[in-house]
């Protein structure tokens, strides 16, 4: 499948802006997705509300795009009436660990088969630049004007410890990385996130000394640290800023069994 | 193989020149027709796929590009 | 096995759940709330016996989310809740308007505002189901006055929520829900399924015309439908800066259920020209059909469908009569709709027995106020 035969085309250039992180989580999963070798007619994107949330309807396949924060909701939902469908989610901060928070942590404690990619820019990108629940300490936004009062939240590792099957964390400058962990969390049953720290240079770089994405992707690097090299324990690393670094690498990789088996409406044997 | 820039997508973020190893991207120092100053392959010999066929690697640039401006063309093929 | 014909002896709100099972009901999302919990409990136990899905979400946003995604899935579902939990569904409501979502909701009414009075029968929400989300919108309400209207309107909400593809409500109340008797299946149900995108139907219940209800374009069947609650176009492109995208469209969701009326709207009609009308609905309709059966005086125009307004039968009645009687449980709601109806029609006196309080207006309630309305 060629790049336009898994996009919508005639809605080419997207409205991103330049530089945005979108775009690269795009291309890493249509890079997993194509090298699977799965088949869009199967699979249904549902996204919430924001820039992130916008990607499921440049995708060449059926497309639910809700309201802000409920996407893992719907997808429930949808999951359960159609167990044969695949779901994909795109979600981002504000909408998956936000305002949608509740949705998320039952999410992955009912364990039912979706894959979570959240695009986590530390910001609220689409409404023009509003702190989230991962803004940095410290950091700004036209919200914190006098700079992030509050500590963030780690998606990650609220995740492990909410339940879900298979949980990664990659930023935008670890494209082959992040690749290997959406084909795997692809071919895994259960509730699956892979958080992905993103950079918005427009509402997030610009404000915090880096409106070139580049100085954004360098500043990933130069800050990711390695889960297993991690300093200590989770609430040491939570999240950039916070004890300086972003973990990245698999947080956790087990078999649950999910929700659909267990109340026996699992009609698809294997997965593709 | 070698890396084109399509001037219809690229938005002129030069995330392709900070990630490519070889520095085979330099800025653009024309306005393209959608108002961006598009990247320019400068150097694709320097490219890891050059004279490389079939499966390729690093592939860095085409992963990260955020706007799917980059595409492989055999090193023959005429573009623009 | 969904309920064979029969006589039954049910609860309201089993009648609810054993007739969203004869409509094929295939997802209910739910979360508890008195005194709609017999619902899904109900459901709990028996969606899985016909091969459905039960699920108990975290809140009410994700009941009627959850069931929009089912619904997109090609599977008729439903979840069930009262007041508050109607609250919380306002936005996720909008959104099955604005995608054109088939889905019912059992909303089992109880007495606001807030927590108010969670085991007491009220109608306070009747606004609520029309208005509670925001921007111009239309939905389908009917409001059963039995455990037999319970089913049969239940089963109704199912058919037009699938032909119109808009989210249909069950307005109930705790008097309703609680209350047990008599229930009479018939073995001639009509069901409507919907009607998908790329399958032609001839079935009858789609003689609404194609533009103003498109086919449901089905996930995984290959229509790479894309769904969205922003200003789309025909062709489903978000459109959310061009005025005239947005007019057609949001006129068009209006349009058609206002312009079905006829075929929505359902009633009841005892003493049809007389003088003396009292309009109702629901539970508030119980003194109003006992004083109506036994005085010839007095007509009472009882309405089944409240949204979209069933506004010829009002008109009707407003032509002839010289007094009306609006009995609601709730300090008027539907009223102030009825008195703009009735006042064109030429009735001059349109006036309004409101009783909140959790009890349906008595027979002798509804007496006293005729009196002093001069009627009787
Ligand atoms: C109920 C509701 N509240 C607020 C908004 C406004 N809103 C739109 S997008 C957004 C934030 C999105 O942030 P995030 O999920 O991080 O996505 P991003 O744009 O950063 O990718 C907000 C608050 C909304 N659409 N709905
Ligand atoms: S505002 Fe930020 S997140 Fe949104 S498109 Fe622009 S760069 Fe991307
Ligand atoms: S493939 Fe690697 S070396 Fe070649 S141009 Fe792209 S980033 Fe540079
Ligand atoms: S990364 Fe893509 S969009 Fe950005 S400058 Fe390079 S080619 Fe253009
Ligand atoms: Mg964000």
């Amino acid at each position: 499948m060629e790049v336009f035969d898994f996009y919508r085309k005639d809605r080419w250039p997207h409205v991103f802006c330049p530089g945005c992180g979108n775009g690269t989580v795009m291309n890493c999963f249509y890079r997993a997705f194509n090298e699977l070798g799965w088949n869009l007619d199967n699979t249904v994107f549902v996204s919430g509300i924001g820039c992130s949330s916008r990607i499921p309807l440049y995708i060449n396949a059926d497309a639910l795009h809700t309201t802000h924060g409920r996407a893992v909701a719907f997808a429930s939902g949808l999951k359960l009436a159609r167990p044969e469908l695949d779901i994909v989610v795109f979600t981002g901060d504000g909408d998956l660990g936000a305002i949608g928070g509740n949705h998320f942590i039952n999410g992955c404690r009912r364990n039912i088969d979706m894959d979570v990619i959240c695009i986590n820019n530390n910001i609220y990108g689409m409404t023009g630049g509003q702190a989230s629940i991962t803004t940095p300490h410290d950091f700004q936004s036209t919200t914190t004007p006098y700079g992030n009062r509050e500590y963030p939240f780690d998606l990650a590792e609220i995740a492990v410890a909410a339940g879900a099957n298979y949980v990664a964390r990659w930023t935008t400058r670890h494209v082959h990385e992040l690749t290997k962990s959406i084909k795997i969390a692809l071919e895994k049953k259960g509730f699956n996130l892979i958080e992905v720290v993103s950079q918005c240079p427009t509402n997030f770089g610009r404000r915090n000394k880096m409106g070139d994405a580049s100085i954004m992707l360098e500043w990933f690097k130069e800050n990711s640290v390695r889960r297993e090299k991690a300093r200590s324990a989770a609430v040491d690393h939570v999240d950039l800023n916070l004890a300086g670094q972003v973990t990245i690498g698999e947080f956790v990789n087990r078999d649950r069994e999910c929700y659909q088996e267990r109340i026996g409406v699992e009609k698809h044997g294997e997965k593709h | 193989m070698k890396p084109v820039v399509d001037l219809k997508y690229c938005k002129g973020c030069n995330i392709c020149i900070y990630m490519c190893p070889k520095k085979c991207y330099s800025k653009g120092v024309d306005i393209s027709p959608r108002g961006y100053f598009a990247a320019v392959v400068s150097e694709p010999q320097n490219c890891y796929n050059h004279k490389r066929e079939g499966k390729l690697i690093c592939e860095l640039c085409v992963l990260s590009c955020p706007d799917q401006a980059i595409s492989w063309h055999p090193e023959g093929e005429e573009t623009k | 096995m969904s309920l064979t014909p029969g006589e039954y002896f049910l609860q309201g709100n089993e009648a609810c759940v054993e007739a969203a099972l004869v409509s094929g009901l295939n997802f209910f999302a739910g979360y508890p709330i008195t005194p709609s919990t017999e619902i899904a409990e109900g459901l709990a136990r028996r969606l899985p016996e016909v091969g459905g899905a039960f699920l108990q979400m975290e809140d009410e946003i994700a009941c009627v989310s959850a069931i929009i995604g089912a619904s997109w899935g090609g599977v008729k579902s439903m979840t069930a809740t009262s007041g508050p939990g109607l609250s919380l569904m306002q936005e996720a409501i909008g959104y099955a308007a604005m995608s054109e979502t088939p889905m019912v909701i059992a909303n089992v009414m109880r007495g606001g505002p807030s927590t108010g009075q969670p085991t007491r029968a009220s109608q306070g929400d009747v606004m609520a189901t029309k208005w509670g989300s925001h921007g111009d919108y239309q939905v389908i309400a009917f409001a059963p006055a039995s455990v037999q209207e319970m089913f049969d309107l239940t089963i109704k909400a199912f058919n037009y929520a699938e032909k119109y593809r808009v989210p249909t409500f069950v307005l109930s109340d705790a008097e309703i829900g609680h209350m047990r008797g008599l229930l009479n299946v018939p073995s001639n149900i009509k069901i409507v399924n919907r009607k998908e995108k790329g399958v032609r139907r001839t079935d009858e219940a789609y003689d609404v015309p194609d533009d103003l209800v498109p086919p449901f374009p089905t996930f995984g069947k290959g229509n790479k439908a894309a769904v969205t609650g922003m200003t789309h176009g025909p062709d489903s492109r978000i459109e959310p800066e061009d005025p005239k995208i947005h007019q057609e469209l949001v006129s068009r969701l209006n349009d058609k259920i206002t312009k079905n009326r006829r075929d929505i709207n359902k009633w009841d009609l005892l003493c049809p020209d007389s003088k003396h009308m009292i309009i109702s609905y629901g539970s508030a309709s119980f003194g109003a059909r006992e004083v109506a059966a036994e005085d010839d005086r007095i007509g009472l125009l009882r309405l089944k469908t409240i949204w979209p307004l069933p506004e010829e039968p009002i008109r009707e009645a407003a032509s002839k009569a010289e007094h009306i009687l609006v009995c609601e449980m709730n300090m008027g709601q539907l009223y102030h709709d009825i008195k703009r109806v009735a006042l064109e029609a030429g009735c001059k006196k349109i006036e309004l027995l409101p009783k909140i309080g959790g009890e349906p207006p008595t027979p002798g309630e509804v007496r006293h106020k005729l009196r002093e309305m001069g009627a009787i």
